[in-house]
């Protein structure tokens, strides 16, 4: 726990501006990562994970922007805001330009690896080649050299033949194999961050094993730092240092990993983990969480978790509640955004329980009833 | 499959197809209402013996099926049979009359590749902008309009009011230029350009229109791949992205138009041929079928197919040489 984090977040949100309305996908997350820490961002599809993770390399495809927040990485600003003279928000100066991000930042400074190998790669061109090109790139070496790097990369994520595999195009690999090549893209680029964005989500369990395993021996010989973005908590478990949770485009939850996981203490995170398969369980055990996410363009009143809260009493309607700390572990807080943990009192214990079948307002449009 | 083997497969695919469209336009010239040695003998007084004689000398008087067989067994000899009407060899007809159309043809294709590939791609980049709605509109204009009518108006705007370019006929290149009273090679090349300009723009912008609209679509959906966002999150400078890895993919279905849109193209050069006074295939064509010249008639349609088989071949094999993907023709 060095004094300056690596990379932090503070207040982050982005916004996609489409016809039916505003969808404020990330809306005001806060989090550090610290150099050498795997950090993930867990949340059901559609808590706005993946677009945190892009905002951080300010990738956000349009219509989606971010509006507001701090990103600072090793001292430099990524993205802030500063009040103008006339009032308006405008970019702060010290904020790296689109092509400071570009050179300076994207590949050499932050990679990412992306979810889907079959399609990430381009099918065109060689292996080989696109993975000499991001080294030459980003790297300062020479065409030669960025060869001779790449096929010792490919052998150093465990491609048999790196040599002759080199040549090949991406059709001639499997998902495995491709997953390999996105992630010695990264490590190749000798970068001191990683996004992995639920690298492991398009492969089958072995394979997903694997690739874990080997990122975690790659992570300890280079010493990388990872925002590790995923749905499932089994690979949480297995591979993070710190974990926050998201929620419709808020972390609801933060904490070093087995705090989390021994002292759950917002109840969406302890759905998650009991809807998540454990050795000590039997599938008939397992509990999905009750309905579906609602949509972020019109998220619920107070708690966004409420409609699906076993917890949640009248209170959680009106009451939107802060991720403020609730305890500490190792030196770091344990935050959660729940008002049974609200220092402040605003009356949980007194509010009366909300109904199990979850109502249906006019704030909570798509409350999931399909759950039983 | 190497390249090489995948080369021969396929001409070896495009036989039977070639024998199948040699049987139905046999049958069909045949059946054309019409007598020709009727027509050929027009408003001569002839005896019903006379015209017998004139069907045995051509074989007209022997089944359709041995005549058949005979026409195919000169064709793998290079000998097309006799024009009737022309009393000339259908291969020297063709022979002459062939050069203008491909001139016309490929030319017409090349002005279409090279104007409708860049504006194609500005447009996918500049989504939604001016620029992109106003080559919508042309793009539009360029598909619905029929070529003759563009060669008329451009005949009318070029060459009847401004008087900047000529109306009719072609500058052979592969003609000396004395044979034109050209100085050189340089003003000989000057006036093929001057005299191909507007045949070939008339021609080829059904070709361009088609072309764009596809590059732009194939563009646009390559930019938002997956492959694209890769490459932006390593720092690839936008206008490599462009011109390398969203282009390279977007351009496999061009390809594929290009071989399919031949047998249009083929069809307008008739029209092209007409409207510009070009002697070409088309107009042979059209005067075989006017005259009924059978012979005639079926060598032109082979040479068109033949023509139209090579382009879808050599395009299916411009496709699998940049497309990795295709695995030579094990898969069909
Ligand atoms: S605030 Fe209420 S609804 Fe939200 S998680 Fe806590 S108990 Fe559940």
């Amino acid at each position: 726990m060095s004094s300056e984090p690596l990379l932090r977040v503070e207040n982050l949100k982005t916004q996609f501006f489409t016809d039916a309305g505003t969808v404020r996908a990330v809306d005001g997350i806060s989090f550090e990562v610290h150099e050498g820490e795997i950090v993930g961002l867990v949340g059901e599809s559609g808590a706005g994970k993946s677009v945190a993770s892009m905002s951080l390399l300010r990738l956000v495809e349009s219509p989606g922007e971010i509006v507001g927040g701090e990103i600072t990485y090793r001292g430099e600003t990524l993205f802030g805001l500063e009040e103008g003279p006339d009032g308006e928000l405008r970019e702060r100066d010290d904020m790296l330009s689109n092509e400071e991000m570009r050179t300076r930042i994207r590949g050499n400074e932050i990679a990412v690896i992306f979810q889907d190998p079959m399609e990430t790669l381009n099918p065109v061109f060689t292996v080989g080649g696109q993975l000499r090109e991001f080294i030459e790139l980003n790297r300062d070496l020479s065409g030669k050299e960025a060869r001779k790097e790449a096929i010792e990369m490919l052998r150093e994520v465990g491609i048999p033949d790196p040599e002759e595999r080199y040549e090949e195009y991406p059709h001639q690999f499997s998902g495995g194999m491709r997953q390999r090549v996105l992630i010695a893209m990264a490590l190749a680029c000798e970068p001191n961050l990683i996004i992995a964005d639920e690298p492991t989500t398009a492969l089958d369990v072995t394979v997903e094993g694997q690739i874990i395993d080997l990122v975690d021996e790659l992570q300890e010989k280079y010493d990388t730092s990872f925002v590790w973005v995923t749905h499932d908590m089994g690979v949480v478990a297995e591979i993070c240092d710190r974990v926050n949770v998201m929620y419709l485009g808020e972390i609801i939850e933060q904490a070093p990993v087995d705090e989390l996981f021994h002292d759950t203490k917002h109840p969406y995170t302890e759905a998650l983990l009991n809807s998540m398969p454990r050795p000590d369980r039997t599938v008939g055990e397992l509990e999905p969480i009750e309905g579906v996410m609602p949509e972020a363009i019109s998220p619920p009143s107070g708690c966004r978790f409420h409609p699906r809260c076993p917890d949640a009493r009248e209170v959680c309607q009106r009451v939107h509640p802060e991720n403020k700390e609730v305890a500490r572990a190792d030196g770091y807080p344990h935050n959660a955004a729940c008002v049974k943990h609200d220092v402040f009192d605003v009356g949980y214990d007194e509010s009366v329980p909300l109904d199990k079948e979850p109502q249906m307002t006019a704030s909570t449009p798509s409350a999931g009833d399909d759950g039983e | 499959m190497g390249l090489l083997r995948y080369t021969t497969y396929r001409f070896i695919q495009a036989i039977p197809v070639l024998i199948g469209i040699s049987i139905l336009t046999f049958i069909l010239a045949n059946l054309t209402p019409g007598d020709p040695v009727r027509l050929m003998t027009q408003g001569q007084e002839v005896t019903p013996e006379q015209i017998e004689r004139i069907e045995a000398q051509y074989g007209l008087d022997r089944p359709l099926h041995e005549r058949y067989l005979d026409y195919m067994a000169g064709l793998v000899q290079g000998d097309m049979g006799h024009s009737f009407h022309r009393n000339r060899p259908v291969t020297d007809l063709i022979a002459s009359r062939i050069g203008p159309t491909l001139l016309l043809v490929l030319s017409a294709y090349a002005f279409a590749l090279v104007t409708s590939i860049p504006l194609g791609i500005i447009a996918a980049k500049r989504r939604n902008d001016p620029f992109d709605h106003v080559s919508r509109i042309v793009a539009l204009f360029g598909v619905s309009t029929p070529s003759f009518w563009i060669g008329i108006m451009l005949i009318l705007i070029f060459a009847v009011q401004l008087g900047w370019l000529p109306s009719a006929g072609l500058v052979y290149p592969w003609w000396s230029p004395e044979t034109y009273g050209h100085s050189g090679y340089f003003e000989h090349l000057i006036e093929t350009m001057r005299y191909l300009l507007l045949p070939m723009i008339a021609l080829g912008t059904l070709q361009m229109a088609t072309l764009m609209r596809v590059e732009r679509t194939q563009m646009i959906e390559s930019l938002q791949g997956e492959y694209v966002k890769l490459a932006r999150a390593y720092g690839v400078p936008e206008r490599t992205i462009l011109r390398k890895h969203a282009f390279q993919v977007a351009q496999l279905p061009i390809i594929t138009i290009v071989g399919l849109n031949l047998s249009t193209a083929l069809g307008g050069a008739v029209l092209i041929e007409f409207v510009f006074n070009i002697n070409g295939l088309g107009r042979l064509f059209y005067e075989a079928i006017i005259q009924l010249d059978y012979q005639l008639i079926m060598g032109i349609t082979m040479i068109i197919a033949t023509m139209f088989v090579i382009g879808v071949i050599i395009t299916d094999i411009a496709y699998a040489y940049i497309d990795p993907r295709v695995t030579y023709g094990e898969s069909e």
